[in-house]
């Protein structure tokens, strides 16, 4: 059987007076320093406001949206399926009758708390009907008053999905 | 003249210290963001002049006066609760008082110390506001009334008294060897060559108490790596937890003063102070009209240079195009201004007295230089080290400055019986 013998390091006298690491470590971060003083645009960082980030896919889970059948109705059935798995509790349904012979039941008024929302995604995996989603790639959310941040059935209707799929699936 | 030449030293130090704190929590900022490969804060700005970020300082500033001036319900010693901050404050900035910005003057047969404070014992006068420094961390963690504070100030204390000795000898060692305790006369020294070429610099002189006394600055003014007194993951602040408002900012402004002050003692015991290396004060009075020519070549070339950085670096939107034009406009005037003083000067010839305030000049700005040079090691340090635990920092302290200090004093002391220096 082999024994692989590991060398030990930091018993040197070298090593000991830690100022070899010491000077070594500054000269990185000189290096560091010096290179992004002379040519800033090696930074990464992104100037927010001005330069919208780029890199957002498909699974990012941002504003929530309804999606649409063919004509162009509410796909929503009003199951509470959504409402029920929501772990903040911030999803309010109402139900009522649809009358127009498409489906059998539809939201009344289908209130988000954006507040209270964690941006979890479980309603989008308990909807069985593919009706609500969270791909419209809205990660900044802002408002004035803390009721503007609950959004209702025509807002989540209004947004559209950011990345082709626009009807649903189901 | 007279009395503004009493005046100007102390005009002077409240300028290095009071003008600096802005001008180093930009610098902290910066230097940290641009080590991280951040940009650091560049937003704020009046009317589109950003500066690199410089007013944002401002806006802290304004920001903390304008908040609520709050006093938690649970402190019953309120007196020393605010006491506190101020002696931190203060005695870092009376620290000051004592460090030569230039060489003495004759101006109308009087010598004018350009120090804020001429006394002789000028090392012994900062040692003992450094020290006292202290006292204000200790007494706010005791008046905060919490654990955390109590904890911090704790580490604070028994942390400047395991560094304040290794900082004592290592400064002992330099006694000897400039055989003074004015700092004015450890500066002179510092002017001489060795062999007639390396400056006689303290740290060339004596790398291991320079080393040693770094260390232990760093140390006395509880800065990073040594920054255990306010260890945010463990005792939250430390000592100025429960400080909000302006007296937190004395405490952040007391620290920045220390540093400043700090780094103001290691360039004059261990960088010759403002000595320009090669140029002493006699040096350049012999040769003032080259030093004069040197700089009217010297200082056009610097300001291009920063102007091509500024131009390739600032003008990637139409705002930053205008605030470099601004600029480039700004500098190219304040050169052509003082080129044409410059040249003034060299055309007419300069009266002696003339010549001393020109030197005085020089010095001062050299010795600026060099605290600035010194604090961005103090900020780079900061930024490439992570925290000392507590009982490293007194392991280092007790049981290898202590000694190296000591037998560096009995080094310094054999040399210079048997060398009769």
């Amino acid at each position: 059987m082999g024994i692989k013998i590991v060398p030990r390091h930091g018993n040197s006298f070298k090593d000991k007076t830690y100022l070899w690491a010491v000077f070594s470590g500054m000269k990185t971060t000189l290096k560091k320093f010096t290179t992004n003083l002379s040519d800033t645009n090696c930074i990464p960082t992104c100037e927010y406001p001005e330069a919208q980030p780029e890199d957002i896919t498909d699974r990012y889970r941002g504003m929530h949206r309804l999606t649409h059948r063919e004509d162009d109705s509410v796909r929503c059935v009003a199951c509470f399926m959504c409402a029920t798995a929501c772990p903040s509790d911030c999803i309010f349904i109402e139900a009522e009758e649809r009358m127009d012979e498409v489906d059998e039941k539809q939201p009344k008024s289908f209130d988000i708390d954006l507040l209270e929302c964690i941006f979890c995604g479980y309603c989008v995996e308990a909807c069985p009907c593919d009706a609500i989603r969270m791909d419209t790639g809205i990660f900044s959310i802002v408002a004035r008053q803390r009721e503007d941040f609950i959004i209702n059935k025509e807002q989540l209707l209004k947004n559209r999905g950011a990345f082709g799929q626009e009807n649903s699936l189901a | 003249m007279h009395y503004f030449m009493i005046v100007f030293p102390i005009i002077l130090t409240s300028l290095f210290t009071l003008a600096t704190i802005p001008l180093l929590v930009w610098m902290e900022r910066r230097v940290a963001a641009l080590i991280q490969d951040r940009l650091g804060p560049n937003r704020c700005n009046i009317k589109g002049i950003r500066l690199g970020g410089i007013i944002q300082p401002i806006a802290d500033m304004l920001k903390l006066l304008f908040k609520e001036e709050f006093y938690p319900k649970h402190v019953k010693q309120k007196f020393y609760y605010i006491l506190a901050p101020a002696i931190v404050f203060a005695s870092s900035f009376l620290s000051f008082m004592v460090i030569p910005y230039a060489d003495d003057i004759t101006l109308d047969g009087f010598t004018y110390h350009i120090q804020a404070l001429p006394i002789e014992l000028g090392v012994l006068w900062v040692f003992a506001f450094a020290g006292l420094g202290v006292y204000g961390i200790i007494i706010a963690g005791w008046a905060s009334h919490n654990k955390y504070s109590i904890l911090g100030a704790l580490r604070a204390s028994s942390q400047v008294i395991s560094y304040e000795i290794a900082m004592g000898l290592a400064i002992v060692s330099m006694l000897i060897t400039y055989n003074s305790i004015s700092l004015n006369d450890m500066v002179q020294f510092q002017g001489r060559l060795i062999f007639g070429f390396i400056p006689a610099w303290g740290i060339i002189i004596q790398p291991l108490a320079g080393l040693i006394f770094i260390v232990t600055a760093f140390a006395e003014t509880n800065r990073a790596p040594f920054d255990a007194a306010e260890g945010e993951s463990e005792i939250v602040a430390g000592y100025h937890t429960e400080y909000s408002a302006m007296k937190f900012a004395l405490f952040f402004m007391g620290e920045y003063i220390a540093m400043s002050a700090a780094s103001a003692l290691i360039v004059t015991i261990f960088f010759g102070g403002y000595q320009i290396p090669w140029l002493n004060t006699q040096t350049m009075q012999e040769h003032m009209s080259l030093i004069i020519l040197l700089l009217m070549v010297l200082i056009p070339l610097m300001a291009l240079s920063f102007i091509s950085w500024m131009n390739f670096n600032n003008s990637c939107s139409p705002e930053h195009q205008r605030e470099t034009k601004f600029a480039t406009i700004f500098i190219t005037v304040f050169i052509i201004i003082l080129e044409s003083f410059l040249f003034y000067l060299l055309a007419s010839g300069m009266s002696s007295e003339g010549n001393a305030i020109f030197i005085m000049i020089m010095q001062i700005i050299s010795f600026a230089l060099k605290v600035m040079l010194m604090n961005f090691v103090f900020v780079w340090v900061r930024w490439t080290f992570p925290r000392f635990r507590y009982d490293q920092t007194q392991h280092l302290g007790w049981r290898i400055l202590l000694p190296l200090s000591l037998l560096n004093i009995f080094i310094t002391a054999i040399v210079v019986v048997v060398g009769g220096l």
